[in-house]
């Protein structure tokens, strides 16, 4: 008996340390969603009438299947947009001295300093019709009336690329920071052009941080409600949109149920695609 | 992150509360709850209502807690037996979801000793009407120089690509296309017309907002010139230094009742009911009649004046012949498919 603690593995820890977390996740969480669930398996709104009614309703119906198709597609975008933007910036910043480094940092985190409202409406003054950018374009005579870049998919996207940017940027830092220097130099002494190096051994080697940066930039981008609503306005409909009318205006608390579980099952397909991209990639880069 | 500090404040205000009443927390369990609307109307509620609320009840505590009318009845839906609210502001259409719901009390009409002053429209003995929220047409006044006159001017083609709307979720959209409905020769029940006509005014439609606060960025950042809009929000706008005017259309301005209601169950029964008595009173509705809250009174024995006087109304009967109160108990049997029709038809 008094052996036992000598002969403990050390190379296995105790769960326990997770003990209070998982706690807070099965009261706060896993229990609110086991709630949502069999709250959507109602098929009147007093939720007396158990069925699949709310579910068939969703998918048998194009409008709502087109809200959902957006949203997703919305978050591609989105994801798109900061992916091509964002690492620029993470390549550049392993590439320069150590002033500049602190520099691109600040930049980088910068949005996250502010809230996401005051973030959303300086994109309103920015894209407003006597806006920064139709401002610009008027003075220098290219445009005569200006854009409409307020309420378009066009704004949403821009807007939501810039305020999420910081959680495709930090990731992809991370990941470069990772890759030998000299990985670089071998592949131009081997001959390979600088292109060539760039998808032959940076890209595949940063991938991890790219399906991590996809990951979390696509989760926020889609489920950004204040962005979307404030950005897109009340005739562009996404599905958390859809959820805040069916659950709060309209009291069709089943349906929005439905609606929740529906938008979380899509998302974590979603996510397993990256993460399955993620393990795919893990081998590649190794090879 | 706007609530932080919101539900920072009601922490620290309870527990303040607590610490000043050491009995409250035996005798009962909380501070009288109040959940009124967020913006202008938590303002003027917290610099007026309150103040005069107190006044009259030895200082009894009580604690603002803002939220929209459906999270409002959201809230008392799931704690039906305990309820966290013990006194509702309810626009028309929510009102009647919750006396529908069995979540409000009816309101101790004899024992009030300003009930009977309300004029008739807001004598609702499910829970009274102390404030008016008017609707009517808002332009900026340096893009359009001749004032609108009817619901009807938003269709002219010298607006195109210059109209504001919101959609149905919020009262006073749902309200406007009633009106419209009604102008076309529709009614409560039959929007068809409203509808036909929407598609009409997409040419001129620049944006449909996400919710009313959502027009007043838009009047700011120049993206409309018209739109439909409550008075008393653009007067906050006006006192701000935005170009905007309101005018009451020649069809009658949409006139909203805001009742306010004791929650059923609630511990603080007697205080809920002080509570909407302060708010019923002659002082505290001409209070707010001023700027810069300019609230609409319902209790007859308040003069009117002011911006309001000027505006809208000189006294209750003209009120009464200038606005227009809807039917909502009819409108909310068909509101979710409206609002489905809505998000299906209006994308422009």
């Amino acid at each position: 008996m008094g052996a036992a603690p000598a002969s403990r593995d050390v190379t296995s820890y105790g769960m326990g340390l997770a003990a209070p977390l998982a706690l807070f996740f099965l009261l706060f969480f896993v229990a609110p969603l086991l709630q949502l669930f069999w709250l959507s398996l109602h098929n009147d709104t007093a939720g007396l009438h158990w069925g699949l009614g709310q579910y068939l309703h969703f998918l048998t119906d194009p409008f709502s299947l087109g809200v959902l198709g957006s949203t997703l597609l919305l978050g591609a975008e989105v994801t798109a947009v900061c992916l091509v933007l964002g690492f620029p910036i993470a390549w550049l910043y392993q590439r320069v001295g150590p002033k500049l480094q602190t520099v691109i940092i600040l930049i980088v985190l910068l949005p996250l300093l502010t809230s996401v409202v005051v973030r959303t409406f300086a994109w309103i003054v920015i894209l407003g019709r006597q806006g920064i950018i139709n401002a610009t374009l008027q003075s220098l005579g290219v445009i005569d009336t200006p854009l409409k870049l307020l309420y378009t998919q066009f704004g949403v996207v821009i807007a939501l690329a810039q305020v999420q940017m910081p959680l495709m940027t930090l990731p992809l830092i991370t990941a470069l920071g990772r890759i030998d220097p000299n990985l670089d130099d071998a592949s131009c002494s081997l001959g390979a052009g600088s292109w060539r190096t760039f998808f032959r051994i940076v890209l595949p080697l940063s991938l991890p941080g790219v399906i991590a940066g996809c990951t979390l930039t696509y989760a926020a981008a889609i489920t950004a409600f204040i962005t979307q609503s404030l950005v897109g306005g009340g005739q562009m409909l996404f599905m958390p949109m859809y959820l805040y009318q069916q659950a709060s205006t309209l009291q069709n608390w089943p349906f929005a149920a439905a609606i929740s579980i529906i938008f979380l099952l899509a998302v974590l397909a979603v996510v397993s695609v990256f993460t399955t991209l993620g393990r795919l990639s893990r081998g590649y880069g190794g090879a | 992150m706007i609530l932080n500090r919101r539900s920072l404040m009601t922490t620290a205000l309870t527990l303040g509360a607590m610490k000043a009443f050491p009995g409250l927390s035996f005798a009962q369990a909380r501070p009288l709850v109040f959940a009124t609307f967020t913006g202008s109307w938590e303002e003027a509620h917290k610099a007026v209502l309150v103040p005069a609320f107190r006044k009259a009840n030895a200082d009894a505590a009580i604690v603002l807690d803002p939220m929209l009318s459906v999270d409002q009845i959201a809230k008392v839906n799931a704690a039906k037996a305990n309820p966290p609210i013990d006194v509702m502001l309810h626009d028309p259409g929510p009102a009647l979801v919750a006396i529908g719901q069995d979540l409000v009390e009816p309101y101790p009409v004899e024992k009030s000793a300003y009930y009977k002053d309300l004029i008739a429209e807001a004598q609702e003995p499910m829970g009274p009407a102390p404030f008016f929220q008017v609707v009517g047409l808002t332009y900026n006044p340096e893009a359009v120089k001749t004032p609108p006159t009817s619901w009807a001017d938003l269709w002219k083609p010298e607006f195109k690509g210059r109209v504001g709307i919101t959609n149905l979720n919020s009262t006073l959209g749902t309200g406007w296309l009633v009106e419209i409905a009604k102008m076309r020769g529709g009614s409560e029940a039959n929007v068809d017309p409203a509808f036909k006509a929407l598609e009409e005014l997409k040419p001129n439609l620049a944006a449909v907002a996400a919710n009313p606060g959502a027009l007043a960025t838009l009047f700011q950042q120049g993206q409309i010139d018209i739109s439909p809009g409550n008075f008393n929000a653009i007067q906050i706008l006006k006192a701000r230094g935005v170009p905007v005017e309101f005018v009451a259309p020649k069809e009658g301005a949409i006139a909203f009742k805001t009742t306010i209601h004791i929650v059923k169950n609630s511990p603080n029964r007697e205080l809920a009911f002080k509570l909407i008595e302060a708010a019923l009173t002659p002082e505290v509705q001409t209070t707010l009649m001023k700027p810069p809250y300019l609230i609409v009174p319902t209790n007859s024995k308040v003069a009117m004046g002011g911006e309001i006087a000027r505006v809208l109304a000189k006294d209750t009967a003209e009120l009464k012949k200038k606005f227009v109160f809807q039917d909502w108990k009819k409108i909310n049997e068909q509101r979710s498919a409206w609002i489905e029709r809505f998000n299906r038809e209006i994308k422009i």
